[in-house]
């Protein structure tokens, strides 16, 4: 009698061991900024399902509307994998570590706009004094920073400016202009090309009044030193999506051609114009 | 406009223009209602948008977050009354009355002073000013609601404001009348034929009493008097009840008026045949001295023959004349012919006795006669036995009788006194009898009604008076009335 007990635990706990073996795979986590369109949740599980099916780990997007809050869980451990703008990646460059960079119109860069409602008389920032103006976020090269810079430029200081405030996203930079909630805004260029091309009527009706030059496009990243295995999955994975036709759809609803390994040098351009910005918060 | 129509129709529309008017009073004192209901749903709903806006907007303006600031006056605006229209609008204000967000930013503008305006300064006259809750109608009727929105500690952290523009209070209409409309459309659906029918049901008695009446002096009485309809309702009793006597009063006057007719034809025989006995009489004296006469010498041939002659001309005379006035007292059924205008006329001459009148008789016949002889007879006696009365003894009387297709004319002249049409009425419609021409005149008048023709003075008559009797040339005879 006690054999045959002995032989059903066993039994059991052999029927049993797929399961926890699956249990102890590593969840990923991949925390997310605004420098996608990130709350289209349906994409997001089409997205984590093809990941999974190739890294052995399950995937998990977790999307903040502020950059600041993506990082701070990206140091606090609780995402492995932060998909951030170029500007804090500078500001924390020796703590991070460069996994992927997507490849937008078949370049690893983007640009910043200046956006205007349509029919305004904004032609350049040189028309923003007594304005209001949007941002997408404090962390934000495209922005924030490159606005910082350019009304630096052109000689209008932030008093200058009858009122500039922060939109939590690209996204919602866009929708403020449109709605006249601001004369103008400072967006990522990838971001805006996206809606438009997705035909969102915050982006029809807004159009661009300045491009800036191409600076390195956010990165996704990861702290430096702590890279395993799965990591090394997912950046493999990553650069490999534009070779399969599941991966092909992702990138296309990304409105991305792909990822690469990514070169830090394309973001010195953020890190000299961070320098010429008060209160740019560059600490490294 | 109503009274004239048949009550089938002034039932139902006085039914349906009852219930119009009391839909449009309903739906005058439900709009005042529905008014200050709907001002009062607007207040109502102001004021929990309000209460959202204090629970939520201190955080957002802790921490000028115009973009959060957005969201939530978009959300509580979309609560408001006309907001989909525009008609109203919220914000967020810092404390010095400038706009952080507003759900309406083309209107009012982010980081615009909004308070200060003109047409609001009075909104932050003063430091108290701050400190209340502001509720106004402008003059253009708009509402203005502006609320401080306070820390924890009760300092002004800044304003809620919520504009809902005039239109917003006004009355739809459309909407309140639109189930009258519908309520109004069925009733005068089931009033229209409901009232078609109670209308054809209630003046049903009333149509066949109008029928009635119409036929009193046309139809026999007893058929009349069967047509009265039997009615419970006492209103229609009483005139059904008026009816039926009139119906007999019309009968009984029929009968007087036969009688009468009667009377009067008796009476002008008789005047008649005491002027022909006067008239048979004067050769009846001759014809006795003829035979007398005859009996002394009748032996010789000469006499005898002569007296013969007289006496065979005074039979002969006293025989045209007894014929004609026979006809005249048995009241014939046959058509009229010429003769009897000569026979009328003779007797005529006949009655004028002794005056020295010249009586004519012209005939213009073009047409097959087919009137009744015997009324036409009464008619020509009465009107040449009226003339006769009429003229001097020197007088002039013409008779004529014209026929044709359509009509049979007898005009009868004399050259008495003028008499108007005006006289003429007078003297048919005088009703003490004085006068000794109404009653000959008036039987003319009531044989020309009856036989569908007429009865008048000629106008155009100068000097003289003329008297046309006609009627229409056909066959009709009539049964005399039973006593």
């Amino acid at each position: 009698m006690e054999q045959t007990r002995r032989q059903f635990i066993r039994s059991g706990l052999l029927l049993a061991a797929p399961a926890i073996v699956r249990a102890a795979r590593m969840e990923l986590k991949i925390g997310l900024t605004p420098v996608i369109l990130a709350d289209q949740a349906a994409f997001l599980a089409r997205w984590a399902t093809y990941l999974e099916q190739r890294i052995d780990a399950k995937v998990s997007f977790v999307a903040r509307t502020e950059y600041q809050l993506v990082l701070d869980q990206l140091f606090q451990r609780e995402v492995h994998v932060a998909w951030l703008c170029g500007y804090p990646y500078i500001q924390h460059q020796a703590r991070l570590s460069m996994l992927a960079v997507p490849l937008y119109q078949n370049a690893p860069t983007y640009r910043s706009y200046l956006i205007r409602p349509r029919e305004s008389s904004i032609s350049g920032w040189q028309d923003l004094n007594g304005r209001v103006l949007a941002y997408a976020d404090r962390l934000s090269n495209s922005g924030w920073l490159v606005a910082q810079a350019q009304l630096k430029k052109v000689g209008i200081s932030p008093q200058h400016l009858r009122k500039s405030f922060f939109a939590h996203g690209h996204k919602h930079v866009a929708e403020s202009v449109a709605s006249h909630l601001a004369d103008a805004g400072a967006i990522d260029g990838y971001l805006w090309d996206t809606m438009h091309k997705q035909k969102m009527q915050a982006a029809l009706d807004t159009e661009v009044v300045w491009r800036s030059t191409a600076f390195g496009f956010p990165p996704l990243v990861n702290l430096r030193g702590e890279e395993t295995d799965v990591h090394r999955h997912l950046q493999g994975t990553l650069l490999d999506m534009h070779r399969d036709s599941q991966g092909q759809s992702l990138l296309a609803d990304l409105n991305l051609d792909g990822f690469v390994a990514g070169d830090p040098s394309r973001y010195e351009s953020i890190r000299v114009m961070a320098q010429d910005v008060a209160n740019s918060g560059l600490i490294d | 406009m109503l009274t004239r129509l048949p009550y089938r129709l002034q039932i139902p529309l006085g039914l349906s223009m009852a219930v119009v008017i009391t839909a449009l009073l309903v739906s005058a004192v439900t709009a005042r209602h529905s008014a200050q209901l709907a001002r009062a749903q607007i207040m109502s709903t102001v004021d929990r948008t309000e209460f959202l806006i204090a629970a939520q907007a201190p955080p957002l303006l802790a921490a000028d977050d115009v973009w959060g600031g957005y969201t939530l006056m978009k959300a509580t605006a979309a609560l408001l009354p006309g907001a989909q229209e525009g008609l109203s609008r919220s914000a967020i204000l810092d404390n010095t009355g400038k706009v952080l967000a507003a759900s309406d930013p083309v209107r009012l503008k982010t980081a615009t002073e909004l308070l200060n305006e003109p047409s609001r300064e009075s909104y932050m006259r003063d430091e108290s000013s701050l400190q209340n809750s502001h509720q106004r109608f402008h003059d253009d009727g708009n509402l203005v609601i502006v609320n401080p929105l306070r820390s924890e500690d009760g300092q002004v952290l800044g304003f809620s404001y919520i504009e809902v523009d005039a239109p917003s209070f006004a009355i739809d209409w459309l909407e309140l009348v639109y189930p009258t409309l519908i309520g109004v459309g069925m009733a005068v659906a089931l009033l229209v034929p409901a009232g078609w029918w109670m209308g054809k049901r209630m003046t049903r008695p009333v149509a066949r009493i109008a029928s009635v009446i119409a036929q009193i002096g046309s139809n026999g009485a007893d058929k009349l008097e069967e047509g009265i309809p039997v009615t419970r309702d006492p209103e229609l009793a009483r005139i059904g009840s008026a009816v039926r006597e009139l119906v007999r009063e019309t009968r009984i006057r029929k009968k007087v008026e036969q009688r009468a007719y009667s009377a009067e034809r008796l009476a002008a025989i008789g005047r008649m045949t005491a002027a022909v006995a006067h008239e048979i009489n004067n050769p009846l004296g001759g014809l006795l001295n003829v035979v007398k006469t005859l009996s002394i010498h009748g032996h010789r041939d000469e006499t005898r023959a002569s007296s013969l002659a007289l006496l065979e001309r005074g039979l002969q005379q006293i025989q045209s004349t007894v014929n004609a006035l026979l006809p005249q007292a048995r009241g014939e059924q046959r058509p009229l012919t010429v003769i009897d205008l000569d026979d009328i006329i003779l007797l005529a001459r006949t009655s004028a006795g002794s005056q020295s009148l010249e009586i004519h008789a012209t005939t213009d016949i073009e047409s097959a006669l087919r009137v009744p002889a015997d009324p036409v007879r009464q008619v020509m006696l009465n009107l040449l036995s009226n003339a006769l009365k009429a003229v001097d003894d020197r007088g002039v009387l013409q008779a004529t009788l014209q026929a044709d297709e359509r009509e049979v004319r007898f005009l009868v002249s004399n050259s008495g006194t003028s008499m108007s049409e005006k006289v003429l009425e007078r003297i048919l419609t005088a009703e003490s009898g004085t006068d000794p021409r109404g009653f000959g005149l008036w039987v003319c008048r009531e044989i020309a009604i009856r036989y569908d023709g007429g009865f008048r003075v000629v106008d155009d008559a100068q000097n003289m008076t003329q008297l046309l009797f006609w009627i229409p040339n056909v066959e009709r005879y009539e049964t005399p009335l039973a006593d």
